[in-house]
């Protein structure tokens, strides 16, 4: 009897767990990371027009939409915090896509201070798993 | 006379078209490969080198990935450039970066060495017209 019970709650158990576990992303591999290369923490910018540098370690570029182990491509997140890490990255003036397999950006921000951080993610734009993104960094424009 | 001067130039128009079939793929004037990290004349402690590569105007792809607005990194160490009639080489003076790769970790030994960069389209052709770097010269200690 005790048996019998068990079994149904097993079941579900298992079913419940099947349900909750997100869509799969794309694995990225073991000491993996990425990076802001330039510009540093803290970099006072003129102007407020620079290039952007993107480092990744330990992975490849992939445009968008191309499934390729090992592979992914870099979103920035500028005055923002990180989304949510089990859905495709949204795409608006805070969270650029960069699905043509760029590493630098022409980026251009109006005076203050801004914050920018990486996020890499797979050919369908969702994090991988683990997910890869950079510490956050701030700048100044003057 | 006349002949002659005809077949001249039929020979001439082929041999261009010919050389226009082998051109590679047409790129954005505006790309822009450079080495970003290590800089001309550095002088290096440790056998292992960090090189970054720099790019701009163009995305990076995986060997093999058709998009004609991408292609994948080459380095050249201690050689020239290659011709750009054939694929760039595969061997210690020519790394290839084919699963889309941005930087790499090189062993040289001590004394003094040549890096530039080639970008090449899908099938490691040069692009029309091909994409290489500034040749640096680095020193190892």
């Amino acid at each position: 009897m005790v048996i019998s019970m068990r079994r149904p709650l097993l079941s579900l158990l298992i079913l419940s767990t099947a349900f909750i576990s997100p869509a799969l992303a794309e694995p990225s591999p073991e000491g993996a990371k990425v990076y802001i290369v330039w510009p540093s923490n803290g970099t006072v910018i003129k102007g407020g027009k620079f290039w952007l540098r993107m480092g990744l370690t330990g992975m490849g570029i992939a445009p968008a939409g191309t499934v390729f182990p090992g592979t992914g491509h870099h979103h920035v997140i500028i005055d923002s915090e990180l989304p949510a890490m089990d859905e495709p990255i949204p795409n608006d003036e805070n969270h650029l896509h960069f699905g043509k397999g760029q590493t630098e950006a022409r980026i251009e921000l109006p005076k203050g201070k801004h914050t920018l951080q990486l996020l890499f993610g797979d050919s369908g734009h969702t994090p991988h798993t683990p997910p890869l993104f950079s510490p956050q960094i701030t700048i100044t424009v003057r | 006379m006349n002949r002659t001067l005809v077949s001249i130039l039929v020979c001439g128009v082929m041999l261009s078209a010919s050389q226009a079939l082998a051109a590679g793929i047409k790129r954005d004037p505006n790309a822009y490969l450079y080495i970003g990290w290590p800089n001309n004349g550095e002088v290096l402690r440790g056998t292992s080198i960090k090189v970054w590569f720099g790019l701009r105007n163009m995305g990076v792809a995986p060997a093999g990935v058709d998009q004609a607005t991408a292609g994948h990194h080459h380095l050249i160490i201690d050689a020239e450039i290659p011709s750009s009639d054939e694929p760039i080489p595969n061997d210690e003076n020519h790394l290839h970066f084919g699963k889309g790769q941005t930087e790499t970790i090189i062993t040289l030994p001590k004394g003094k060495h040549t890096l530039q960069l080639n970008f090449a389209d899908k099938d490691h052709l040069q692009f029309d017209p091909p994409l290489v770097s500034k040749k640096i010269t680095i020193t190892v200690k």
